[in-house]
Formats: structure tokens, C-alpha cells, sequence
């Protein structure tokens, strides 16, 4: 009898396994799920897809001699409710642009600075320093200054649509900067607006 | 009789023709005169007609050109036939001299909503200069 109860309790709990919803992979390419209130990779694939080509549309990237652009990534400030790393957008941006062949991304100054570019020119004055060829170490004055610098901004306004909804507003904006003479040479602001019920959580 | 028929007659015309005195300005039902064709009794009819024979969207225009960055510009213009706002996605891929898809993150659906019975228009900017040639899908906005 208690290896029947056994039985019947064990067929219970694998079939109360079994109902949980099912995990699947999001059809990135053709996702037709719904709209959320916070910020998902649709609204930021759109966003950067529209200030890459609002960026190359102008010219601005563009040098006279054809040679590239030097750019480092400026300080693109969350002023959102959400936990967001701007890397969801600059990733792409920068990306396209790298590609586009018209701009150089900068990895020794800026946000994305790689730290190794330092390390290994504290090499040469290193307790270890003998241990590396001197010759493999870069040597001074080797390093580009970024002739250009795109920084930004990302924030957000709640507001209450009515008695049930709100209307969250998203803004992107993105800035490039000629660094020597401090012009801005374009700027750009996409708007995702989302309305929905003062249930959902829009951080 | 003949003069009032000739009378009629000729304010009827006047009235369909005063709809599109200047081909820039679009001034939408309810803005512009009701006039025979379009008031407040053909308006819901006209609107049910729409929806019954299934109007929307037709693209009358497809220009390209290179941009003054060297980049591939698509210019799309287009007309909702519907008498309602149609709201749609749509996605630019670009591709190169031998056909080839160019992966770029800019291919992603997009957003455009077009009001009843008016024209509309989007850009869409190749990111890479080696693309020649496009394709473009649409679907439906949920």
C-alpha cells in the first residue's frame, strides 16, 4: 500500500513539472510578441538603427580626402528608470559604424577604453620589464587622438494617460563632436513612446 | 427646367471639383467642405465600403540614390487607399553587386503608419557603400 501512495505522489509531482509554460527562443528576426512597457532589444535595435542611418544620411562622418575618422565614445548617460547598460545601443551604433568604413572607433581614450593598451606599455618600466622583448612593447607617441566623439543620453517621462493608463516616453539622444574645434557636426532624437495599463511596471 | 437642370448640374461639378485646388495640400474629410461625395450621411458608408473590399496600402514610388556620404538612399512614397489608418512594419535589406544580403543591424522592422486616403513616405539609408540594389518586406502592425 505505501509503495501505491509512493507511486501515485511521484506521478503527481512529475506532472505538476510538466505545466509550468514552456521556455522557447524569441524569433528575433521576425518577433511578433507583444509590446512592453520597458525598454526591450526591439526598442533599442530600432533606435540605433535609425540614428546609424540619420548619421550617414548627413555626411557628417564623412572625410573630404576619404581617409576615416577617428572617434571614441563619450559618456552616454541612463537618466532612465531602468537598470540599462548603453551598451545595447552604442554596441550597434558603434558597430555600423566601424563597418560603414567612414569611421575608426577609439579604444585608448572614452567609455570604452581598453585598459590593456596601458598595461602593456607599463611593461617597459615594470619589475618584469626584462622579461618581454623591448622591441614588441609600442613604443611613445604611437597611440591616435580621436578626431570625434559621439555621447548621448537615454531618458524617461511617466506619465498618466487616465484612470487606468500610462504613457511611458523614451527618449534617445545622440551627439557627435569634432574634438578639435568642439563643434557638434550632428545630433539626433528618436522618440519610442508606449501606452498601457498603471499595472505594468515601466522599470 | 432646362436652366435649372443646366444649374444643378453645374454646381455638382464645382462641388466634386473644388476638392483638389492645390495638389500640395491634403485638407482631410471633416476639415476640408463636406461636399456630395464626402458628408456626414457617405462618410460611414464609405468607411464600410473600405473595410468590405479590403483597401490598403499600395507603394507608388521607389527611388534610390547615393546620399552625399556615398551611402544608397531608398526613398519609398506610397498611398493608404483604405478610408482607415493602416499601421505596418517594414524592412530594408541591402544587397550587393552579386546579390548577396548585406548582414547590417540596420535591417530591422520599422515602424510606419499611413492615415486614411493619404500619401506617405519613409527613407531608408544603406549603412555600407557596397549595396546596390535592396529588398523590402511588410507585415501587419499589432
Amino acid at each position: 500500500m505505501k509503495t501505491v501512495f509512493q507511486i501515485i505522489a511521484i506521478s503527481f509531482v512529475l506532472l505538476a513539472a510538466g505545466c509550468g509554460p514552456e521556455t522557447s527562443y524569441i524569433d528575433t528576426m521576425h518577433d511578433s510578441g507583444k509590446a512592453v512597457m520597458a525598454l526591450d532589444y526591439r526598442d533599442f535595435d530600432q533606435a540605433a538603427s535609425e540614428m546609424v542611418q540619420s548619421m550617414l544620411a548627413s555626411g557628417a562622418v564623412k572625410k573630404a580626402d576619404g581617409s576615416r575618422y577617428v572617434m571614441a565614445t563619450g559618456r552616454i548617460v541612463n537618466d532612465t528608470m531602468q537598470r540599462i547598460d548603453t551598451d545595447q545601443l552604442m554596441a550597434k551604433v558603434e558597430q555600423e559604424l566601424l563597418n560603414s568604413g567612414q569611421v575608426v572607433m577609439s579604444s585608448a581614450v572614452g567609455s570604452k577604453t581598453d585598459q590593456m593598451i596601458y598595461d602593456t606599455r607599463d611593461l617597459k618600466d615594470s619589475d618584469v620589464g626584462d622579461e618581454f622583448n623591448q622591441d614588441t612593447v609600442a613604443a611613445k607617441g604611437q597611440l591616435i587622438a580621436p578626431e570625434l566623439s559621439v555621447s548621448g543620453k537615454i531618458f524617461q517621462r511617466n506619465i498618466r494617460y487616465d484612470k487606468g493608463h500610462q504613457q511611458v516616453e523614451y527618449y534617445f539622444q545622440l551627439q557627435v563632436t569634432n574634438l578639435t574645434n568642439g563643434l557638434r557636426f550632428w545630433q539626433n532624437e528618436t522618440l519610442i513612446g508606449k501606452r498601457g495599463s498603471n499595472k505594468s511596471v515601466a522599470w | 427646367m432646362k436652366t435649372i437642370i443646366s444649374i444643378l448640374f453645374f454646381a455638382v461639378v464645382l462641388a466634386f471639383a473644388g476638392c483638389d485646388k492645390h495638389e500640395q495640400i491634403h485638407l482631410r474629410s471633416e476639415v476640408a467642405n463636406d461636399n456630395l461625395a464626402n458628408n456626414i450621411v457617405t462618410r460611414p458608408v464609405a468607411f464600410a465600403f473600405s473595410a468590405l473590399i479590403g483597401e490598403g496600402i499600395e507603394i507608388s514610388e521607389a527611388v534610390m540614390r547615393r546620399n552625399k556620404g556615398g551611402f544608397l538612399e531608398l526613398n519609398v512614397n506610397g498611398f493608404n487607399n483604405s478610408q482607415f489608418t493602416k499601421k505596418f512594419q517594414y524592412r530594408v535589406e541591402w544587397l550587393d553587386q552579386d546579390g548577396v544580403v548585406i548582414q547590417t543591424k540596420t535591417s530591422v522592422w520599422q515602424r510606419m503608419s499611413a492615415m486614411g486616403k493619404s500619401q506617405f513616405s519613409f527613407k531608408v539609408v544603406a549603412p555600407r557603400a557596397e549595396a546596390v540594389n535592396f529588398r523590402m518586406d511588410t507585415r501587419k502592425w499589432e
